[in-house]
């Protein structure tokens, strides 16, 4: 069963000559584990279709369906859209978006601390992702004090904390060199393959996504071509 | 759940703490203006509460004698002594004056009472013993300076220090200066030699050119004109058990022809005239600087907000409700009000003898002030809660 089923999403700004169609009859799926990669030039629609997913934006037609669950039908919202994010999706950002007066640790801890996790296992859960990370060193920093490397591989842990089924990156490379934006896309592949978690990736950079299971080309709203 | 608040004080504890001190003077402020009120009143009214006769019978039509100048011959204690339903009728003087003491220029009020048995003199003394003789003793506020024994020229005659106190000052806020009836009455009223001979020499002048008195007669009359000091201002009456007040009150206004007041009309004549507009003064001002303080805590945490605004759309974004957010801004504010509050009472409390004038700090203006800091701090994290609730999660995910 996919993880997360879109079908003919569309999505209009405005209304009469200042209409914008910035999603158009966009339908795709994704399944556990699966890497997907979401390219094309700016104005194209990417940023929508992540809102959408992201469940922040709401299509004006067309459906989402995230782990079963109907999110938006031709208009229709339901659910709990917060909890969902909260629960369902982990999200990594260009910057690492970093809450700036929480530590490394207490940055993973924060998504656990919201879903009611506390105590001997969460903090078990912070030190199995600081492990998994290769950051554990670095666990009582603040965030000012990390590389963009090393901010990027917490944030990473922070989208894994609450093991979500999907994971949403926008652009996680494009404040990193190539070298450190390699590692933190292996970081990804690694997480998609070991944990069955599926990543959904909006990237510039062709380079980065080698070993991508799907690359979808928007080009004004529509999904062009798929690889 | 986590404690955002806690943890970006602990990280930002420096920018708080300064916001914390500079608030904290404020809250000084406002507390130090809340005490001057207080303290304006208290030293406006403590000298008749304390003095505390049932009647003030004082010069017809006049607010005397705190409120406006009342003289009166000495001779009516007795007709108001004859009043049915007085116990007691006590000469009473009050008269600021200006006068070198120990070599400094100082301004103090003298009052002049019937030493054996009289009302209006001092009731507690801080050292030494009341006035005991009829002439040059006096007791002294702590305030002017003086101490046991010292001895102080007044007019024509040298007092000696034999008590100090310190429970009243005068309404002005002024040290006050106990002497005896007679005393009182020769310092403020009797002038010098030379003064006395000038006068005499004119009244003999004018005698002898507008009466056409030959000088032997103009001589033989002119004791008789001499000013008389058996001058006072006010008589304080104390009613017999169980006479009416408003009875006796009238028997001396009709027939002595005196305003007479109770101690609380007294006061009322004072916070009404002369302490009313400098109290509505001091009001208007203390509510300003609850305002002003008030619209800084709201300032600071808006910005300290809006610094976060991105850290915020993050939080959103990854599920967080907007109560813990919500309840970040409102801890920080609280925090800060409390704390700023609690700082500005530590530097009032510690620093409240130090001021000239009386500083009173009532605890019903203390907690009145600090619900109004405490509901004013959750007023003023409302513009941050408001920047809270309209930052869209999108924020996060920036443009591409």
């Amino acid at each position: 069963m996919a993880i997360l089923e879109i079908a003919d999403l569309t999505k209009i700004f405005g209304s009469g000559h200042l209409e914008v169609r910035a999603l158009e009859q966009v339908t795709l799926a994704v399944h556990p584990g699966e890497l997907v990669a979401l390219m094309g030039p700016s104005g194209s629609g990417k940023t929508t279709l992540l809102l959408c997913v992201s469940l922040i934006l709401e299509p004006t037609s067309g459906t989402v369906i995230l782990d079963g669950e109907t999110i938006f039908h031709n208009g229709w919202t339901g659910g709990d859209v917060r909890r969902l994010r909260r629960e369902k999706i982990g999200f990594v950002f260009q910057t690492a978006n970093l809450i700036p007066f929480l530590t490394a640790r207490e940055n993973i801890l924060f998504p656990l601390s919201l879903v009611g996790q506390s105590g001997a296992a969460a903090e078990a859960r912070v030190s199995e992702l600081l492990e998994y990370m290769e950051v554990s060193e670095r666990a009582n920093a603040y965030p000012a004090l990390l590389s963009g490397g090393e901010q990027q591989r917490v944030a990473i842990a922070r989208a894994l904390a609450n093991r979500p089924k999907l994971i949403l990156a926008d652009e996680p490379t494009a404040s990193l060199d190539t070298t450190r934006g390699k590692r933190v896309m292996d970081m990804l592949k690694r997480v998609a393959r070991e944990n069955q978690t599926a990543v959904i990736t909006v990237t510039h950079d062709a380079r980065m996504i080698e070993g991508f299971d799907h690359i979808f080309h928007l080009k004004d709203g529509r999904l062009e071509s798929t690889t | 759940m986590m404690d955002l608040a806690i943890r970006d004080l602990r990280l930002h504890w420096g920018r708080f703490l300064a916001t914390i001190i500079g608030v904290g003077l404020l809250f000084t402020i406002v507390l130090t203006m809340n005490g001057v009120y207080r303290g304006n009143v208290y030293e406006g009214t403590a000298l008749i509460a304390h003095t505390g006769p049932d009647l003030w019978a004082v010069e017809r039509d006049r607010g005397g004698p705190f409120n406006e100048q009342s003289s009166m011959p000495e001779f009516f204690r007795y007709s108001v002594a004859a009043v049915p339903g007085v116990a007691q009728a006590s000469p009473f003087i009050y008269y600021p004056v200006e006068r070198q003491i120990k070599g400094e220029s100082r301004r103090f009020s003298v009052i002049g009472y019937e030493i054996f048995g009289g009302m209006g003199g001092p009731r507690q003394l801080t050292q030494g013993r009341p006035i005991q003789q009829a002439h040059y003793e006096m007791v002294a506020h702590e305030k002017l300076g003086v101490k046991l024994g010292d001895k102080i020229p007044l007019g024509l005659h040298t007092f000696t220090v034999v008590g100090l106190t310190r429970e009243t000052v005068a309404t002005d806020g002024e040290p006050l200066v106990y002497l005896s009836l007679a005393d009182a009455q020769e310092f403020l009223f009797q002038r010098d030699n030379q003064a006395v001979r000038n006068q005499r020499e004119r009244q003999r002048q004018s005698l002898m050119s507008k009466a056409r008195m030959t000088p032997a007669e103009a001589d033989k009359l002119l004791p008789w004109l001499q000013p008389d000091t058996h001058t006072i201002n006010a008589i304080l009456v104390k009613l017999a058990p169980g006479a009416d007040p408003v009875q006796v009150a009238r028997h001396i206004r009709d027939w002595l022809y005196f305003s007479v007041y109770t101690t609380e009309e007294e006061v009322e004549l004072v916070l009404k005239g002369r302490l009313a507009r400098m109290s509505a003064q001091l009001l208007f001002f203390r509510v300003l600087l609850l305002v002003v303080s008030l619209v800084i805590i709201s300032l600071v945490i808006y910005t300290f907000t809006m610094e976060k605004i991105r850290s915020i759309a993050v939080m959103k974004l990854i599920g967080a409700p907007n109560l813990v957010i919500i309840r970040m801004i409102l801890e920080q504010s609280l925090f800060m009000t409390v704390t700023s509050f609690l700082l500005g009472l530590a530097i009032i409390t510690s620093i409240i003898d130090l001021f000239p004038r009386k500083i009173l700090l009532l605890p019903s203006d203390t907690w009145f002030t600090f619900a109004m800091a405490l509901i004013g701090g959750i007023l003023a994290s409302v513009l941050g809660i408001w920047q809270v609730l309209r930052t869209p999660p999108a924020m996060a995910l920036g443009g591409h």
